[in-house]
């Protein structure tokens, strides 16, 4: 399994880099989505699939186009359009779809092996292990991880907040 | 969890709640009289809760937090802090059209993160804190949003803490790679068996730059000014005491913990960021005629001076460390205050020319403000000087001579901008129409004129009769 993982190491810095040194939010994502999922093939390798699968569902899946979706909707209209077509010229979807299919071979290869974990010192962790843990000795983490969230709901809703359209204080 | 650790925690579980019954009480209704009263009431029952904990300690709740009577100490220093910052923000924030509520749900957050983190002896837990707290504190910052220059306060504490917070979890992976434990006490144990510390090290130079943002000290203060003068006058008394005790007292708990080990490189460091900011600090102060950035970089000066006595170690340097902070935590509170009640809807009273004469207008502020200034800059009869007096003496116990010698020094370079704001209060009233119309008389609002009541009776008092504190302490920390 070692050389599935330095493959994917290897991608992961490669499109990270690229995340940085592209000038174009959106292919600047692009690159950020292959390396988030390229964390994800690191983590089956060393046996954590829970881990791997809401790497995906969660940061490469909603945070990700969420973001995707807030850029592309600030420039709506012709000119937009436009825009996107040359956003997605030949080349630009290039360098991501290489990375990643080469995490696809990895995925594939690993699957056809029958079970992830070959070597004996890595031990898969199931989602109910990751649970128990959650619920059982990092309960007030969860807590907290409650608070904080509370925390950034009510400074977001105050920050963004309409104006009061009048000159009287908002009682 | 049973039932006998609800108990232990019920501090924690207290102040979580207010924030809870606060967003309750926004959506039934708006007045900010009610609100400022749950938290109040909330606040000190929370205190009052700590007696409950008391007769636990010392009680490890599940892995991540302990609470021992030194936890239970900062758990009560916090939580009074909150209620000053709460009630001197009150009628700051009456004179604001702004949604006033919101604000004190963000300090009671922000409040509970500081208290996780000086409960807390697991990375899990430390993280945790720290981001509550962080999190409460981009709220408060930017509150003010229709002031350009809190919400670029607000985004700038925003970008740098999420990167210093970055710097922290790979440093926290790095240890916890090289030890698989997170939690101090077993780190410690793993690593006193181990000769080799590995990528220990590594780890650790990161999490220091990590804590090291929080604590704004050089080389990672240059967000300071900027915060200070740009976020509301008690959000920056706020950040000034509570984030920075928070993690004051995190630090000292974890230098405890490592006390055994051979950590060398990271004591250097600690060392060069102690000399450093008591020098740059002091110098950078002695040029700003900007009261609210004055007191950042006295702030990061004083950081340095207790890294001085933290690196002392030994049974003196805890208490050295946290009768300092204590010292600090009045009087900075006391001298944030006055430039609160001072401020009005259209400014704050930020210039240090807004202050000439002001004894001869306000001389009740105008005398608190010199009290807090002089306990500061470490004058005999007030707290800061007792507090200076334990951090020298832990420093000479330990023959720290060069970090005692910054510090004798950094304090009488100090000692030159506190006492030129004091002149500047007694010295001759303006004489053009303009400039005495400024600061508006204004009543001073019966709740904030009782916190800095309490400040100024606490400076004095610790000044001239400490035992009371020093024992408590010495009863609190395990020397």
């Amino acid at each position: 399994m070692l050389p599935v993982f330095w493959i994917a190491a290897i991608v992961a810095i490669v499109s990270t880099v690229m995340v940085i040194t592209r000038a174009n939010a959106i292919h600047a994502l692009l690159y950020l989505i292959v390396s988030l999922l390229a964390v994800a093939v690191m983590f089956m390798v060393l046996g954590a699939p829970f881990v791997a699968m809401l790497e995906i569902i969660v940061y490469a899946g909603a945070i990700m186009v969420l973001f995707v979706f807030v850029i592309m909707l600030l420039n709506l209209g012709p000119k937009g359009v436009e825009q996107e077509r040359r956003w997605l010229k030949g080349g630009v979807w290039g360098g991501p779809c290489v990375l990643t299919f080469i995490l696809l071979v990895e995925v594939g290869v690993m699957l056809s092996r029958s079970g992830i974990a070959e070597s004996p010192a890595i031990v898969p962790v199931p989602p109910k292990e990751v649970g128990i843990a959650l619920f059982g000795p990092y309960l007030i983490g969860v807590q907290l991880a409650g608070i904080l969230l509370l925390g950034g709901l009510v400074a977001a809703y105050h920050i963004g907040r309409p104006e009061p359209r009048d000159e009287e204080k908002p009682t | 969890m049973d039932y006998t650790d609800l108990t232990a925690l019920a501090p924690l579980i207290v102040t979580a709640f207010v924030a809870v019954l606060i967003v309750v009480v926004l959506s039934v209704r708006r007045v900010h009289r009610v609100v400022l009263g749950v938290t109040l009431v909330g606040l000190v029952l929370a205190g009052l809760s700590i007696m409950l904990a008391v007769p636990l300690a010392p009680r490890q709740v599940t892995v991540l937090l302990i609470i021992d009577s030194y936890s239970l100490f900062y758990f009560g220093l916090l939580l009074a802090a909150a209620v000053v910052v709460s009630l001197l923000a009150f009628s700051y924030l009456e004179q604001r059209r702004e949604n006033r509520e919101e604000f004190y749900v963000l300090l009671v957050i922000a409040t509970v993160g500081a208290m996780v983190l000086v409960a807390s002896n697991h990375f899990v837990s430390l993280f945790l804190g720290l981001e509550v707290l962080s999190i409460g504190i981009y709220g408060l910052i930017a509150y003010l949003r229709n002031t350009p220059f809190a919400v670029e306060a607000g985004i700038k504490y925003l970008i740098l803490a999420g990167a210093s917070s970055a710097f922290l979890v790979f440093g926290m992976a790095l240890i916890y790679g090289q030890t698989g434990s997170m939690q101090f006490g077993a780190m410690a144990a793993k690593l006193s068996g181990d000769v080799h510390l590995g990528l220990v090290l590594p780890g650790l130079a990161l999490m220091v730059t990590g804590v090291g943002f929080k604590l704004a000290v050089v080389p990672f203060h240059l967000w300071t000014p900027e915060v200070y003068q740009g976020a509301p006058t008690p959000v920056t008394a706020f950040i000034a005491t509570v984030s920075k005790g928070g993690m004051l007292a995190l630090l000292l708990r974890f230098f405890t913990e490592f006390e055994a080990l051979d950590l060398g490189p990271i004591l250097l460091a600690f060392a060069l960021i102690a000399i450093a900011s008591m020098l740059a600090g002091n110098l950078l102060a002695l040029l700003e005629n900007n009261v609210k950035r004055l007191l950042a970089y006295s702030s990061i000066a004083h950081v340095g001076y207790v890294l001085v006595a933290m690196l002392a170690g030994g049974g003196l340097a805890a208490e050295a460390v946290t009768f300092y902070l204590v010292a600090y935590f009045v009087s900075t509170l006391a001298a944030f205050g006055v430039v609160t009640v001072l401020s009005d809807r259209d400014r704050e009273a930020e210039q240090i020319e807004d202050y000439r004469g002001l004894f001869w207008r306000r001389p009740w502020l105008a005398a608190l403000l010199t009290v807090s200034l002089l306990s500061l800059a470490g004058i005999p009869l007030t707290a800061g000087f007792l507090g200076k007096f334990y951090v020298i003496a832990a420093g000479v116990g330990a023959a720290q001579w060069a970090l005692v010698i910054v510090l004798v020094a950094g304090s009488a370079i100090g000692l030159f901008y506190y006492l030129r704001w004091v002149v500047v209060m007694f010295g001759q009233l303006p004489t053009s129409e303009a400039q005495w119309s400024w600061p508006r008389p204004q009543a001073l609002w019966g709740g904030a004129g009782l916190a800095l009541a309490a400040l100024a009776v606490s400076i004095l008092w610790l000044g001239v009769y400490p035992a009371h504190l020093s024992g408590l302490i010495q009863a609190c920390i395990p020397g």
